[in-house]
């Protein structure tokens, strides 16, 4: 067995609901978020920060959880693509996708998802080159990303409307 | 005759039915497969490329509190030792000798993951360093080490015509040499399994492709029947080839064995990179041609880089050699091509195998000779191009639909015959470049499907398919949909799951739109007839007298719905009906005897943007062409091709796997650099072309693959057309782009 | 990663402390975008993380006499966003903006990239061309040095095992200076950054300043470059090209992933010229 030199208490929000759960300083929140919670949509791809298959919100701004530690969420408030359901604008960024065949084998798109309602929030009405230079750091290698660009497009056009 | 029929599902772009699962977060990919007793391994890679094994020590990780079982090569007794698709080279855990950096030399069980990682670094290995060939040039030195018997895979070759006294008779010949480089699929879910073996069975889920290949693999070696395999693919994160065939699954089910429990194994982005890659391939073309442009004689000799095992290295070496004549007639050609081992990450399928490779030489050396001629590079191609009903191949199925008017549709969406050159100054330059080809898809008509009519007028279809990301789900239920007569919320499509769907041999070579939509077509016509049975029955007069729509069966003016056939047939509120069907290679009337089961086409048109003081090229515009015969679901289609060109924007112009003395350099996401959202050429289109000239349903054929062909070859004809500068190696990184233009200016 | 215990002094001296105590098992932890990496790969290894953020003393972004200061807290994200830095050092946040992407400018913080000094990297070489200054608490009491003096070679700086980086402080550009910083790599990290910043009068540069990142091993400052410069017009071409030529030369470049020490010299001389010609044109504070 490899023990942990301590546990620390991690009391926050996820998905808006107040979770509290002991974890060690060494414990990824990609890790906690999957196997201490369940939230299996935050996936661990390259495990370095470039990919984004585990973006979660923490106090609504993208992170990779695969390499914040669990203990720094302590006091805020995650999102995770599974509390997503309930946000409004959010089911125009969910129908948006999928009408636009934005989605092809899905391992990206909790994150793809995350940060595209995270641009939407800091930026209601982007360009392409905004779209392309905010979600850069989400790499999709299915789809060549065209659809995903104009699924973003088509959610702010209509959050517009809206 | 299927253009006119007018279609309830086929041919829209319906929601792809597994969308929401995977938009929530509840899709089920290998990773988050949990089972009880579940240990985690963790592999030990072989640190160096070639040595020989000479003591492996696994007690003081054995020794270590939480590890349940710890495999070496000693472990594996009563059981086969190899496997592998077509050589059965492949020890199952590293036997006498390492070939790769990264070859796995044990396995740990453990209680957790961080066990297994402490235990991993405690097994004691001694190696016996050998010289190590990371490419193909050291490994074909008279003196290299030989990784196997020899260095030598697979031979393959074929010829037609007389092309010596050809080229004899040629105005001019050319002959060019083209390298292509080792790129990683970077599938974004690594290789992952669960397995249980259980003793009299083994059950996995694991993110392979072809679930029933893998069945008989274990099956074969733990001498066990197909029916005591379970193998169950949830979704996979991704395949392009990384997936085919069998991979981890038997290290993990003899760890399994050795720990008596389930054991999975999830790898890591590193770790996938060192268990499979695209062949990297070196190939020489000599074209034989009259100076009016006629092409008449073309030799071609490619090597292909398979690594330190063969997985798909048989079939790669021939693909290559079948690609590399391109679309056109010639009446003389002699083809070699020869599978090389080096001690590098093995080499096996990636969407178009072979394809990329050989189109890189050959629809670049196209542009050479028309540059030199003095033709139009259009106008040579078109000169030259095979049409309808012509061998393209010898002894293989004649091309079945014209390739001049699909060349011509990305020519005019394009707007190639508009372009007018704008160079931003004068050192920038713009061009445009052209390629296309036709590549042998469908591998092997071998697909059986079975659909179950409830008696609510709701379907279950059953196929063996892996949903990749492709669709394939999506568009299984369209077709039953269509054919059943009901809408497509009433269906429900279970797959990859060998204890509970029919056999299907493979998803991959672009075949299951074709072959198991054709399996699928006929189940639920077969359905379909039954319950036209079961209405002229019920209204007393004959089935073809009967109108099936919108889950009903209507008779002068009165209806009954499907389910209500169902329960009459089986006098109570239950029961169910089955339909089934066969596809093999006497389907359609013997159709798809021939080989391949169809032929794929690629075409694609570039504008680049060259900054001759950088070398760093920007695609500006890209085109590519999509040709499904008919689209069951367009937008999955389109998905499909932009997806495909992407990765060949990548193998294009930044992606390489860089070994040095076999040491893997760059084995992770920030040294090896894929395509991000910023690659996105400004213009970015994929035409759509439905012709109905396949074998598959509606006259579909399959997609995916055509996309990542000609992609590199256009731009780099773009960036000739723009600089003058001709390059032969890829990728098309800015250095190697500058030092071309520095070459030409002395 | 293998385990290690969490440390989370509230004041700087208690930082320092801990930092001394822990020798080399402990380090410093602020984003952890590059520690952590090197940590999970078995890289480095440490018994102990010694936690910036909780220490409020080292919060922010602020603005005073001409001087923006950054504390070990901030992130790249903050500083990206911040009034002040938008409002006088606009270069700042767009070089900012450009790290990474979204979610390691989040979490990453700019003291931390400093130290860590991971030579493919743009804050080095950005702040040298602000001839900034690190305020620096050691068991000895506080110090402070250039940008310049911190970051010594690859992955190394001068600080000592006990000390930590307090501050950054970047005095503005001077008056009627304006500065570019172009970058160009096509890999996660960036191959190459030139910061130049000038006052032109009546046609001539009156001040020159240039600065090379991530082909060098360490943030570098061109100075033979800028010498040359002082006084040349700003369209002679020739003074230009010899610049960059002595740039390419000062600039000890290796061949590694992102390319060959030819080629990556031949890049120095093309961006010190655009860079040059860029902060003519379209420089800003």
């Amino acid at each position: 067995m490899v023990e942990a030199k301590e546990k620390i208490t991690v009391s926050f929000t996820v998905n808006g609901g107040d979770v509290e759960i002991q974890v060690a300083p060494e414990m990824a929140l990609v890790d906690m978020l999957r196997d201490g919670l369940l939230l299996k949509g935050a996936k661990r791809s390259c495990d370095m920060q470039v990919c984004g298959a585990c973006t979660v919100l923490v106090d609504g701004v993208p992170v990779s959880s695969c390499t914040v530690p669990a203990f720094e969420v302590r006091g805020k408030s995650v999102t995770t693509i599974e509390g997503l359901a309930a946000d409004d604008r959010l089911a125009g960024l969910t129908d948006a996708f999928i009408d636009n065949a934005a989605i092809q084998c899905g391992f990206c798109t909790p994150g793809m998802v995350l940060a595209a309602k995270s641009l939407l929030d800091s930026n209601p009405d982007p360009s392409e080159d905004e779209i392309k230079d905010y979600m850069r750091g989400n790499i999709c290698r299915c789809t060549g990303y065209k659809k995903i660009v104009e699924a973003i497009r088509e959610a702010a056009d209509k959050a517009v409307q809206a | 005759m299927t253009q006119e029929r007018q279609f309830n599902t086929v041919g829209q772009s319906v929601k792809r039915i597994d969308a929401f699962d995977k938009i929530s977060g509840r899709a089920v990919y290998s990773v988050d497969v949990v089972v009880p007793g579940m240990a985690y391994a963790k592999l030990v890679p072989s640190p160096l490329p070639h040595a020989r094994i000479k003591s492996i020590d696994a007690s003081r990780a054995r020794a270590l509190p939480g590890v349940y079982a710890v495999l070496t090569g000693a472990e594996l007794v009563n059981m086969e030792t190899h496997y592998g698709s077509d050589k059965k080279d492949r020890p199952i855990v590293a036997l006498e000798k390492v070939r790769f950096q990264g070859e796995p030399v044990a396995a740990v069980a453990a209680v957790d993951l961080a066990t297994a990682e402490a235990a991993a670094e405690l097994v004691d290995v001694e190696y016996e360093e050998l010289s190590a060939a990371s490419n193909l040039a050291s490994a074909l030195l008279p003196d290299a080490e030989p990784i196997h018997d020899s260095n030598y895979c697979h031979e393959y070759g074929y010829e037609w015509g007389d092309v010596d006294r050809a080229f004899a008779g040629c105005d001019r010949i050319f002959e060019d040499t083209f390298v292509f480089p080792m790129v990683y699929h970077y599938a974004m879910e690594p290789h992952t399994c669960v397995v249980s073996y259980e003793g009299d069975r083994i059950r996995t889920w694991t993110s392979a492709q072809h679930p029933f290949l893998v069945r008989a693999e274990l099956a074969r070696i733990f001498g066990m029947q197909l029916d005591q395999v379970q193998v169950v693919v949830p979704y996979v994160g991704g395949g392009y080839g990384s997936k085919s065939y069998t991979k981890i699954e038997p290290i993990v089910a003899a760890l399994s064995r050795e720990a008596g429990r389930p054991v999975r194994l999830a790898q890591s982005v590193e770790e996938s990179m060192k268990t499979v890659r695209r062949h990297a391939a070196r190939a020489t073309v000599r074209t034989g041609v009259m100076n009016d442009g006629t092409f008449v004689a073309r030799e071609c000799l490619s090597y292909v880089d398979t690594g330190g095992y063969t997985d798909n290295g048989v079939r790669v070496t021939e693909r290559i050699s079948d690609r590399i004549v391109g679309p056109y007639m010639f009446n003389n050609v002699r083809v070699k091509s020869y599978g090389i081992y080096t001690n590098t990450t093995p080499a096996g399928s990636y969407r178009s195998i072979g394809g990329p490779q050989a189109s890189w030489a050959c629809e670049s050396q196209t542009d050479i000779i028309a540059e030199a001629l003095g033709i139009d590079p259009i106008e040579l191609r078109l000169k030259n191009l095979a049409k309808k009903g012509d061998q393209v191949r010898r002894g293989k199925r004649p091309l079945e639909g014209d390739l001049a008017p699909k060349l011509q549709m990305v020519l005019d969406k394009f707007g190639w015959g508009n372009y007018v050159r704008e160079d931003p100054s004068p050192t920038v330059k713009r061009g445009i470049g052209f390629a296309c080809n036709v590549t042998n898809s469908g591998a092997s008509p071998t697909s059986t499907s079975l659909v179950r009519f409830h008696a609510d007028g709701s379907a279950t279809v059953y196929i063996g398919t892996t949903e990749l990301g492709q669709g394939s789900r999506s568009v299984m239920a369209q077709i039953a949909a269509e054919e059943l007569r009901i809408p497509l919320s009433s269906i429900k499509v279970i797959g990859s799951d060998t204890d509970a769907v029919p056999y299907d041999r493979s998803t991959g070579s672009s075949r299951s739109t074709t072959l198991m939509g054709l399996a699928v077509h006929d189940a639920a016509v077969d359905v379909r007839e039954q319950l036209m049975e079961l209405a002229a029955k019920h209204f007393e007069t004959f089935p073809d007298q009967i109108d099936a729509a919108d889950s009903q069966a209507s008779f002068k003016g009165e209806s009954l719905t499907f389910g209500a056939l169902v329960r009459e047939m089986f006098g109570g509120s239950g029961g169910e009906l089955m339909g089934r069907s066969y596809v093999t290679q006497n389907h359609s009337s013997g159709r798809l005897t021939e080989d391949p089961v169809f032929w794929e086409v690629s075409i694609g048109a570039a504008e680049v943007e060259v900054d001759e003081d950088t070398g760093t090229v920007k695609l500006l515009r890209y085109v590519s062409a999509s040709d499904p015969g008919k689209a069951i679901n367009p937008k999955q289609v389109e998905g499909q091709d932009e997806g495909a060109a992407m990765q060949a924007i990548g193998h294009s112009m930044f992606e390489e796997m860089l070994f040095e003395e076999g040491q893997f350099l760059n084995p992770n996401l920030v040294d090896y650099r894929v395509p991000t959202f910023e690659d996105l050429p400004g213009e970015f289109e994929t035409v759509l072309i439905e012709f109905g000239d396949g074998p598959g349903p509606y006259g579909a054929k399959g997609v995916g693959e055509g996309g990542i062909v000609c992609v590199a070859p256009a731009i780099a004809n773009a960036i000739f057309n723009a600089t003058g500068v001709r390059l032969h190696e890829l990728p098309l990184t800015p250095e190697r782009v500058w030092r071309g233009i520095e070459e030409s200016r002395r | 990663m293998k385990p290690f215990r969490l440390y989370e002094p509230t004041t700087i001296n208690e930082t320092v402390a801990t930092l001394s105590s822990l020798s080399v098992g402990g380090k410093l932890y602020a984003g952890g975008t590059e520690l952590l990496l090197a940590m999970k790969t078995g890289l480095l290894q440490y018994e102990g993380l010694v936690n910036v953020k909780s220490v409020p003393e080292l919060d922010g972004v602020s603005f005073a006499d001409d001087t923006l200061t950054i504390g070990a807290r901030a992130t790249h994200s903050m500083v990206e966003h911040s009034a002040d830095v938008l409002a006088h050092a606009p270069l700042i946040a767009s070089v900012e903006h450009r790290i990474a992407n979204v979610r390691v400018r989040n979490v990453g913080t700019v003291v931390g990239n400093l130290c860590f000094a991971e030579p493919h990297s743009d804050p080095g070489a950005l702040l040298l061309l602000y001839e900034a200054v690190v305020d620096i608490a050691s068991p000895s009491g506080p110090r402070s040095v250039s940008v310049e003096e911190l970051v010594v070679g690859p992955y190394e700086t001068s600080l000592a095992g006990d000390e930590l980086v307090t501050h950054v402080r970047v005095p503005l550009l001077p008056t009627g200076m304006r500065g570019a910083y172009l970058k160009f790599g096509y890999h996660h990290r960036p191959t190459l950054g030139v910061g130049a910043a000038v006052t032109v009068v009546d046609g001539k540069f009156v001040d020159v300043r240039l600065t090379l990142g991530s082909a060098p091993p360490k943030p570098t400052r061109l100075r033979e470059a800028e010498t040359l410069l002082h006084g040349a017009a700003t369209d002679d071409g020739a003074v230009a090209t010899e610049a960059g030529r002595i740039a390419a030369e000062a600039c000890d470049a290796i061949d590694d992933l992102h390319g060959s020490a030819e080629y990556k010299r031949h890049l120095v001389q093309v961006f010190v010229q655009r860079a040059l010609t860029e902060a003519v044109e379209r420089g800003v504070k």
